[in-house]
């Protein structure tokens, strides 16, 4: 299967990056700093005014749902326009694969990459954590990181599909930003712009139920609602709300899942599989 | 079967037809020299056989495989050494030909290729601080790895000294020795004539000539350019050179003799001055230059296929 021996040689090529080392580094720094910081003083961080494992999870979450968009783009925007714009590409495909193959591969060695980096970071943070709070929730730890590998897997597909759009860096670059400005830093706006129009130019008191909807295109936003949807009891505890501020309180009473915190998991798989689609309709036709 | 077959091919960018209803055929065994100027059409020609581009029209087949839908199959059997391409800056020669062995799921011995092409002492060395003729030589030894039954190679003495060019020759040599059909495009003529069988000359899209390199120089009545040493010169001399069969020009340049021979081998043409005029001393060959080959191709009334 030349996907994987691709993605071999990505992972081997990649890991020799001494800026995603250093970005590792960064990130077990700060998960660990991170970690310190809650279990020492929870309130000052807007938590409860005792640390809980739990809550440590929900509040790495905030800045893990920043930093694996960051280093992803890091890691992803050159994975294939950088390969064209250099022509390393030609060396690859004199070899008997396909583009699919070369693209699957790239995503599956980009995806390692990230995951293996960050895993090292959130578990050591949480180990941290949990050895100066005198606690572990071991569903909370394996449910966290199994999500944020999730998520880091949408991520890398996002960014390598980004990069196989385009033979040209800059543009690459200039993508994989504004998506991550469009989508995680004014995405909270847009459902508001949306209702704003929508409602004849003026703020209505209450939202419509499809505004939740919309809060949740944002993939650090469904990452968020996804650990809810994983962990209601801890989300109760510590009075976290989805984030979008339309769908009540997690669950209490019934409500049809496009409201629920579920809804994060479902639109955590769309990510996953529209630019896979995209990406790759865009690398097989493009002239390299 | 022919190793290589495109009909009616044509490549649209934009305004530009970069190759334009091409015909080309190379047949199994042979060493095929693609030769032209820069944007003839040569590489985007090799990137379509390597389906790196679409083409607008026609069809290209590769051993009898369709170069675009069955191109996996065709790289399978085939060794490349693209133009333009760049190394992995952070892998080593070694990982560069290993990997080129399990993409083409084969057990070659990565060092051994490496020593054939003269860059085994770099082989535990990042391929990003070899100089451009070890990039070439390394990516030589990637085109070699599982006895390709095709190479087709894009400017292959490109970075590389003569002792490098001469060294990539022989390699060709070799491997056609044993049975690899090689297909190579250069703009530089001494390459190609030191080892192909046969030329093929696009200019504009087009291929404008296609015929062994003697063949070519016949057709283009070029002919070649001796220059003699033969002791003593004078007028007398020049006179007694022109008047032997197959030299159609001769004058006086720096104490020898400069003739053009036409219509017979240079060989001969140097017996007969060795018997009428005097002992050869020195003689150099300086035969016609591509340029003057496409300037027969690309003006003028020459562009009938031969």
């Amino acid at each position: 299967m030349s996907s994987l021996t691709v993605a071999r040689k990505d992972f081997r090529d990649a890991i020799q990056s001494r800026a995603l080392w250093a970005l590792v580094l960064t990130f077990l720094v700060f998960s660990v700093i991170t970690a310190y910081g809650y279990t020492e003083a929870p309130e000052l961080f807007g938590g409860e005014a005792e640390a809980t494992f739990g809550g440590l999870v929900f509040f790495l979450l905030a800045f893990t749902a920043l930093f694996v968009p960051l280093v992803a783009i890091v890691v992803g925007y050159k994975s294939i326009a950088g390969e064209r714009e250099l022509g390393s590409i030609k060396l690859l495909l004199s070899l008997p694969t396909t583009r699919k193959q070369v693209f699957v591969g790239k995503v599956l060695g980009r995806g390692a990459v990230l995951m293996t980096g960050l895993s090292i970071g959130i578990v050591v943070g949480l180990l941290v954590g949990a050895v100066l709070i005198g606690s572990i929730d071991l569903y909370a730890l394996v449910a966290f990181v199994g999500l944020t590998l999730l998520f880091t897997a949408v991520y890398a597909v996002i960014m390598v599909s980004i990069s196989a759009t385009t033979g040209s860096t800059t543009r690459a670059t200039t993508y994989a930003i504004g998506f991550f400005l469009l989508f995680e830093l004014i995405w909270d706006v847009v459902p508001l712009a949306i209702v704003y129009v929508v409602e004849g130019f003026s703020i209505p008191s209450e939202f419509p139920p499809w505004v939740y909807i919309v809060t949740q295109v944002s993939p650090s936003t469904a990452y968020s609602s996804g650990l809810l949807a994983l962990l209601p009891d801890i989300a109760d505890s510590l009075g976290e709300n989805t984030g979008g501020g339309t769908a009540g309180d997690v669950g209490s009473g019934p409500e049809p899942f496009y409201q629920t915190p579920e809804l994060g998991l479902v639109m955590l798989a769309f990510w996953l599989v529209v630019p896979l689609v995209v990406g790759y309709v865009r690398f097989e036709r493009a002239d390299l | 079967m022919a190793a290589i077959e495109c009909s009616n091919l044509s490549k649209r960018f934009g305004d530009v037809l970069a190759v334009d209803d091409l015909d080309l055929t190379i047949e199994d065994g042979e060493i095929f020299g693609f030769l032209g100027p820069n944007g003839a059409g040569k590489s985007t020609t090799i990137d379509i056989l390597l389906d790196f581009v679409r083409p607008s029209s026609g069809a290209v087949s590769v051993m009898g495989h369709d170069a675009q839908t069955e191109g996996r199959t065709v790289r399978q059997r085939t060794g490349v050494l693209p133009d333009a391409y760049h190394v992995y800056d952070r892998l080593t020669g070694r990982q560069h030909v290993r990997f080129a062995c399990e993409m083409k799921g084969v057990d070659d011995d990565p060092v051994a290729l490496l020593d054939r092409t003269g860059v085994a002492g770099a082989a535990d060395r990042r391929a990003g601080g070899y100089s451009k003729g070890m990039r070439q030589r390394l990516v030589l030894a990637m085109a070699l790895v599982g006895d390709p039954d095709l190479l087709i190679l894009d400017e292959p003495s490109t970075g590389l000294d003569p002792n490098g060019a001469r060294e990539m020759r022989e390699i060709i040599q070799a491997e056609n020795d044993r049975g690899t059909t090689v297909f190579f495009s250069s703009h530089i003529m001494e390459q190609v004539e030191a080892v192909c069988d046969r030329v093929g000359i696009i200019n504009e899209g087009h291929l404008v000539a296609e015929n062994s390199i003697d063949g070519l120089r016949d057709a283009t009545e070029t002919g070649e350019i001796l220059v003699v040493s033969v002791g003593h010169v004078d007028q007398t001399t020049v006179e007694r050179v022109q008047s032997i069969e197959g030299v159609s020009g001769a004058a006086i340049e720096d104490g020898r003799v400069r003739l053009s021979v036409t219509g017979r081998s240079k060989f001969r043409v140097l017996e007969s001055i060795d018997d009428a005029v005097g002992p050869i001393e020195d003689f150099e060959v300086i035969e016609a230059s591509l340029e003057d080959l496409f300037a027969r191709y690309t003006t003028g009334n020459q562009g009938d296929r031969m």
